[in-house]
């Protein structure tokens, strides 16, 4: 066991390591610095001195060093776009919004699936599970600023009774919390369903029903306990997708969070607060795998004791 | 005397397996195959008997170098090629070939029973591709079923069926040696007959030499010439077949004939059941026998594991 | 058993019988039609701006799906951005899958250091988000239609090699592949004519699964200016420029929008369809 987590923290290091290079020179192969633009004019001696303040003239892994030093210590640099603040504190202002956003729409998307995926497995073939599936489909498949732009054009325009964009007012969180939510409940319905039915099928159920337990006790002692674990462990990573998720919610409905930053980082070629952002969130989803497959060896006896290398 | 067609000398198999116990607790070595010599002379059949477990698919496996010996060596009519590599082996390969026990897996499900037999053809590029087909179709004749099987798939047909495809498959190329791995332990009693005289009609005409594994000693009794009998991973006995039936003098060979079911009730035996502790205290202890259990000659081409006693 | 039947005869007698993803099916193929046959069944070009003195009216009998700002007919633009949807989809998917094959094939059949390898590749991309990924690629190379299908068939090939890798795992030790070494035949004679012919079906659901991934990234990047560029139509940027006008001019925003949901959709249930009819083990992952 200590030995499959020890496996997994240094693979998971090891791949960390590997996307921040690939970050790293993916940014600086590209001709063109931040102060090349036409819209802001300077010489080139004014050029080539902030170039030196912000270390832009040093070789190329001197850079990458001192970058990665600075990550170990949360400092992610001065962001070009705003140099009067650090990364770290543009990322404290605009973190909030999107995880309000995400948030609550992962936990309002997630029960509400899972209890939509219950009753579906419980209901096979009728038409409520029809629906269940044809509405998780639809939300599996269809990008999230289509979603957007659908509930945006019923709500708003056509029956006018919520905001199309906006932060201010609690009221026009419902649209884009609506909108978010539509990915975590279509995943948890799909897999809930698929997982319930899996375990309802398993002989060990027609065990129980034949020793004359309750239909309610077998669901909830022992359907939903063998079901839960594909269950926990899509949870957090999920949760991290939060922060990619969002981008084209707040897009849509001009949420003034993570998303704006990195859209607007991109244009103007800010690369700390970019690769700050790629890199935090490769981080978050590398530790939301390595605890999810934890959780799993820990839930899941076969893993636990040997099986899976 | 010409060199026997297939011979095995000290063979052996060691596989580690990982103890139990975290990182630093080694291995445990198992000892598959330990030191198994075997002659099996032209236009004869061998049995190897034994339990499951006992090493002797084993031995099948590494005599046609599909697992590679640990230690011994093994001669195709009298050549070495225990350390040929690929390419210098695939001449060989046209003088040795196998059956397999299970017969639906060692069918390409893909692949319709002409390209099946015509595999081997093709590999070695023997011929053009109609005379590859016109062969396959005259040996899936030979084995008794109709040219019209060539366009067939194998899971259009019985295990017997499938079984005969595969015979004919392993024998397109005249081989000298067969290697067959218990060919009818999956069979019904009376498709098993069907098969049984299938090979021997076949090993008369082709002057075939073939070393049949089974555990099913009524079927070696009928087809075989010599038995050698495997008991964790070692040869224990070898003798004429008649010789085994009538006089065996190791108590696993004993405790194998006793559990020959008998169709006259007055002639059963009490049956004894050995554990693997009392089989190996029972070793024969023969005067002039060596100090450690080794095969020991009883009587002109009569071997028994014996030790000083 | 007067006629003889392959193993595919079956797969697509099940997918017969599944409704939802026979209706996908000619839905699909409606559009991949009206995509080739575009100049057939179109008044004008993708980028004619004919029609600027009526630019912005509403569908009517002429125009079925109204005009654009720029004047253009809307219609024409829809189906020509089936075109680019499509053309991505399907080149990405294509790619996706001739990169996935041979690194499935080889992670199942070696195992060991190179399925190791291998898997530490698929880690790399599923723990960076593909759409961050392809933001950032997008705007280093300023997006357009290669830049597009590269990036979706990076990240669409993982889906593929994982299915290869485990169906040729499971076949490796199957007994017909061991019957093949006993005859000599090289590594990758075995890979080639027994595990590939035999994880048929799962690379085709991992190619037609991949399509609509490749069509959401095009989308998605076109709808942040990053993608195909104008005037060459792409459904996700119609749909930016849809959301200015939406509160008076409803049909340049629907009309892209129900077109990508349409197709996507068609498009996956196309794939489950497949994938149950050909994997029946598959079913509900």
């Amino acid at each position: 066991m200590l030995r499959y987590i020890i496996g997994r923290l240094l693979s998971i290091l090891l791949t960390f390591f590997v996307v921040s290079l690939i970050v790293f020179l993916m940014m600086h192969s590209v001709p063109g610095g931040p102060f090349d633009g036409n819209d802001m004019p300077v010489s080139d001696a004014v050029k080539a001195k902030l170039n030196a303040s912000l270390g832009l003239d040093k070789p190329l892994y001197e850079q990458y060093l001192r970058y990665m030093w600075g990550v170990l210590h949360f400092d992610f640099g001065v962001p070009f776009q705003s140099p009067g603040e650090t990364v770290t504190e543009l990322l404290a202002r605009a973190w909030p919004p999107s995880l309000i956003l995400g948030g609550s729409g992962v936990l309002i998307g997630a029960p509400l699936g899972i209890l939509m995926g219950m009753a579906a497995a419980l209901r096979r073939n009728t038409w409520f599970d029809y629906l269940v599936s044809a509405v998780s489909t639809l939300g599996l498949t269809i990008p999230v600023f289509v979603i957007s732009m659908m509930l945006i054009m019923v709500f708003s325009v056509w029956l006018n009774w919520l905001p199309a964009g906006g932060w201010e007012k609690p009221y026009s969180w419902i649209l884009p919390i609506t909108a978010y939510a539509a990915v975590p409940m279509a995943t948890y319905a799909r897999y809930t369903r698929s997982a319930m039915l899996d375990v309802m099928t398993k002989p060990f159920v027609t065990v129980l029903r034949a020793k004359g337990l309750s239909e309610r006790r077998i669901i909830f002692q022992h359907v939903l306990r063998n079901a839960a674990l594909p269950l926990v462990t899509v949870f957090l990573p999920m949760f991290i997708g939060t922060a990619t998720g969002s981008i084209f919610v707040e897009a849509m409905f001009r949420v003034p969070g993570l998303g704006a930053y990195f859209v607007s980082s991109i244009e103007l070629r800010d690369y700390p607060l970019e690769m700050s952002l790629i890199l935090m969130i490769t981080m978050m989803f590398c530790v939301a795998y390595l605890i999810s497959d934890i959780v799993y060896a820990l839930l899941n006896p076969r893993i636990r004791f040997g099986g899976k290398s | 005397m010409t060199a026997p067609v297939l011979e095995l000398r000290n063979l052996s198999k060691t596989f580690q397996l990982p103890r139990k116990g975290g990182w630093f607790a080694g291995h445990i070595d198992h000892h598959a195959v330990r030191d198994v010599s075997l002659t099996l002379p032209r236009n004869t059949i061998l049995g190897l008997v034994g339990e499951s477990g006992s090493g002797k698919s084993t031995t099948g496996l590494m005599t046609m170098r599909l697992m590679e010996p640990t230690s011994g060596r093994i001669l195709i009519d009298g050549a070495d090629i225990t350390a040929l590599t690929p390419a210098e082996l695939k001449p060989y390969r046209r003088q040795m070939q196998i059956v397999f026990q299970d017969s639906y897996s060692a069918l390409d499900p893909m692949m319709t029973l002409a390209r099946i037999v015509a595999e081997p053809l093709h590999i070695h590029g023997i011929g053009r591709a109609e005379e590859q087909t016109e062969q396959a179709l005259a040996m899936l004749d030979r084995v008794g079923l109709h040219r019209s099987y060539g366009q067939r798939y194998p899971h259009e047909l019985s295990g017997g069926q499938r079984q005969r495809v595969a015979i004919a498959r392993a024998l397109i190329l005249r081989p000298q040696v067969l290697v067959a791995d218990e060919p009818t332990s999956a069979l019904d009693v009376s498709v098993k007959a069907q098969i049984i005289n299938l090979l021997l009609d076949l090993q008369q005409e082709m002057g075939l030499s073939i070393l049949f594994i089974s555990h099913d000693l009524s079927v070696v009794r009928s087809l075989t010439d010599r038995v050698a009998v495997m008991f964790n991973g070692r040869i224990v006995e070898t003798a004429a077949t008649e010789t085994i039936f009538s006089d065996a003098r190791h108590p696993y060979t004993q405790g194998l004939l006793s559990a020959i079911p008998v169709l006259n009730p007055s002639d059963r035996r009490p049956r004894r059941f050995l554990t693997a502790d009392e089989i190996e205290r029972g070793i024969p202890r023969l005067p002039g026998a060596g100090p450690t259990p080794a095969l020991h000659q009883v009587s002109p081409g009569h071997l028994v594991e014996a030790v000083a006693g | 058993m007067s006629q003889t039947r392959s193993p595919l005869y079956f797969a697509l007698r099940r997918f017969a019988d599944n409704k939802a993803a026979v209706v996908s099916g000619i839905i699909l193929g409606v559009i991949l039609l009206m995509a080739i046959f575009a100049p057939l069944i179109t008044p004008t070009g993708y980028a004619d701006q004919d029609y600027l003195t009526e630019a912005l009216s509403f569908p009517s009998s002429q125009h079925w799906m109204g005009i654009d700002d720029l004047g253009r007919d809307f219609f024409t633009r829809i189906v020509y951005g089936a075109r680019v949807s499509l053309s991505i989809g399907f080149s990405a998917a294509l790619f996706a899958v001739l990169i996935g094959i041979p690194l499935g094939a080889i992670a199942g059949f070696y195992g060991g250091w190179a399925d190791w390898i291998v898997m530490r590749l698929i880690e790399l991309f599923s723990v960076v988000p593909p759409l961050l990924a392809a933001m950032l690629l997008g705007a280093l190379t300023n997006g357009g239609f290669f830049t597009i299908v590269l990036i979706a068939s990076l990240f669409g090939w993982v889906q593929v090699c994982l299915l290869v890798r485990a169906q040729v795992k499971a076949f490796r030790e199957k007994e017909f592949v061991r019957a093949a070494q006993a005859l000599g035949a090289s590594p990758g004679y075995i890979i080639r004519r027994h595990l590939i012919p035999n994880s048929i079906s799962p690379i085709i659901v991992g190619f037609v699964l991949a399509i609509p991934l490749a069509m959401m990234l095009e989308a998605s990047l076109s709808f942040l200016g990053i993608g195909v560029p104008p005037p060459v139509p792409s459904w996700g940027q119609m749909i930016n420029v849809g959301m200015d006008f939406m509160y008076f001019y409803w049909h340049l925003a629907v009309f892209p929008t129900l077109a990508l949901a349409v197709t996507v959709l068609a498009t996956t249930l196309l794939g489950d369809g497949l994938r149950d009819a050909l994997d029946p083990t598959l079913k509900g992952r």
